[in-house]
């Protein structure tokens, strides 16, 4: 009799720890966004949208969690979970995450917008991401601390369905990058774990270029440039590049011993 | 269940761990796994548990390899000295969590062990005594069921009273529910009595695995007149010599047949039998003697 499969168990546990992470995320900028309003509101001054701010700040926190879920691993082999399991199970999440976290944003912003719209002293700041990005002077430290604070982006007023997407894109790549770094400096000496962060903000620089040539957004001066793509290859490199870090992952979990 | 270990080792670096092991447990005993600290214990276990891969040789558990084994993994529980330092869960949250991933757990049991070694059910378990975390590896080991429990000195941090508790429950719930238990220890003269059958390993290597009480008849200390027991001990392997005066103590590891002991008492020599304790000491310390 064949068993049942584990992985899904290991997905919806996952996706329960993290999501209560995530959830506290979203809450505390929540908190941030009132602030900010209640500022505006005496100032008389533009507040941003609430998707806008978690956009910014969602990166570094999904690229934290991915980090973290290296740290899972050594829970479940030790209840008798596979390592493959494992990795299934936490692929699952990570995507699950990355869907949840924009449409959550999306519809507390709604929300927000809404609320604003009838404060008659505040206004909503029409933020145009995308331009800073050109505003930067292009050495390599600047490029890697824009790539990580300012990722491709759209507006959910021109496209919601388009900003959603985009959102879980970018933060799934955060994750996954943060959780191919957590797993190289688990399996490996501090040297590799190095080159890994370094293989990663390539992976990242990579994922802006391309996704801002399937969006069709204005693409900055970088040391990794990628414009001479048409953009219709973008998409599918922009997939084959998840499944590569995927595939790495899983690799360097495959067989690693389980530190005591 | 059946666990077979053939030539295996381990190597770290340039430091072998496991050196060639060969062994086979087959019933559902409890065996005692005994070793100084660094013969390769936990490497031998940590294997057994798929926490790490053999360098060469191999490991079956019911006759299939049990690294990434869905299946056999599952039946393998080791509880190891874990540290709770990060864990702000609660006692029931975490065996609750356990309990999702291992097919015979018993909640009601593991309830019933919280309550016994007086867990506090309210705090965090990083908050937990080393004796109460040693106490909650304890009962996710015992609760968990699994048809391969390994216990690595997990009871270490426990005090006296709760040693014993445990070691109540271990026999009590072996009786109920049979299965494979090895318990690796330094603390032989308090545990010897729950052992079946006792495995030694030293610097590596598989040094002797035996029924528990055969394994005690073989040693035997011979007390006398020092001529005499020089005499009645040259042909066996000598373990411990201690002498006073004209008197000498020869502890021995070797089956003494029945004419043997006769001619001893003929020539008013004392058998008196050795502890596993006293055997364990002996036997690790006498390799360490023999390589210097």
């Amino acid at each position: 009799m064949k068993s049942k499969a584990i992985y899904p168990k290991v997905a919806a546990d996952m996706l329960t720890v993290l999501g209560t992470w995530v959830l506290g995320f979203l809450g505390v900028m929540i908190l941030v966004q009132v602030g900010k309003t209640v500022v505006a509101f005496i100032n008389g001054s533009e507040v941003d949208t609430y998707f806008n701010a978690v956009f910014i700040a969602s990166n570094i926190a999904m690229f934290v969690i991915g980090i973290i879920s290296t740290y899972f691993l050594h829970h479940y082999v030790e209840n008798g979970v596979t390592r493959k399991d494992y990795f299934k199970g936490a692929l699952v999440a990570s995507i699950g995450l990355s869907i949840a976290l924009p449409i959550i944003a999306f519809l507390v912003s709604k929300l927000g917008e809404f609320i604003v719209m009838n404060i008659d002293k505040v206004a909503l700041n029409q933020a145009d991401i995308n331009s800073a990005v050109m505003e930067t002077d292009g050495n390599i430290v600047g490029n890697i601390v824009q790539a990580f604070i300012i990722a491709p982006h759209i507006d959910p007023s021109s496209n919601w369905l388009l900003a959603i997407t985009t959102l879980s894109l970018n933060i799934l790549f955060f994750f996954l990058v943060g959780w191919f770094i957590g797993a190289s400096f688990y399996r490996f000496h501090v040297v590799i774990g190095l080159g890994s962060i370094l293989v990663g903000i390539i992976i990242i620089t990579i994922k802006d270029s391309l996704l801002r040539l399937a969006l069709d957004l204005p693409l900055p001066d970088q040391y990794i440039s990628l414009d001479f793509l048409p953009s219709s290859a973008s998409i599918p490199i922009l997939l084959l590049l998840l499944g590569l870090l995927a595939w790495l992952i899983r690799s360097i979990t495959k067989r690693v011993s389980i530190k005591m | 269940m059946n666990v077979k270990v053939n030539s295996l080792s381990l190597t770290y670096g340039n430091h072998r761990a496991l050196k060639d092991v060969t062994f086979e447990l087959d019933s559902y005993k409890i065996y005692g796994l005994l070793g100084r600290n660094g013969a390769g214990k936990t490497s031998l276990l940590s294997i057994m548990a798929s926490f790490h891969e053999p360098t060469s040789g191999s490991i079956t558990i019911n006759g299939e390899v049990p690294f990434e084994n869905a299946s056999i993994m599952q039946q393998v529980a080791f509880m190891y000295n874990k540290d709770y330092k990060d864990e702000s869960d609660h006692a029931i949250n975490v065996l609750k969590g356990v309990a999702r991933y291992r097919p015979y757990f018993d909640m009601k049991y593991a309830e019933y062990l919280v309550k016994r070694f007086k867990l506090d059910k309210k705090k965090p378990i990083k908050q937990f005594s080393k004796g109460m975390q040693s106490a909650l590896n304890v009962i996710i080991g015992l609760a968990s069921r699994a048809p391969l429990t390994i216990f690595d000195e997990v009871y270490l941090g426990m005090d006296a009273p709760s040693r014993d508790m445990f070691y109540k429950e271990l026999l009590e719930d072996q009786q109920n529910h049979p299965r494979v238990i090895i318990l690796s220890t330094h603390l032989v003269s308090e545990m010897d009595y729950l052992f079946d059958e006792v495995i030694i390993i030293d610097e590596g290597n598989l040094m002797l695995q035996e029924e528990y009480d055969s394994l005690i008849s073989k040693g035997a200390k011979i007390t006398g007149n020092a001529e005499i027991v020089d005499d009645f001990v040259q042909s066996k392997q000598l373990l411990n010599v201690e002498q006073l005066g004209n008197t000498k103590a020869v502890t021995i590891y070797g089956e003494l047949s029945k004419t043997e002991r006769t001619i001893a008492v003929d020539k008013g020599l004392e058998i008196a039998p050795i502890s596993l304790h006293e055997l364990f000491v002996h036997l690790t310390k006498e390799v360490e003697d023999n390589e210097k």
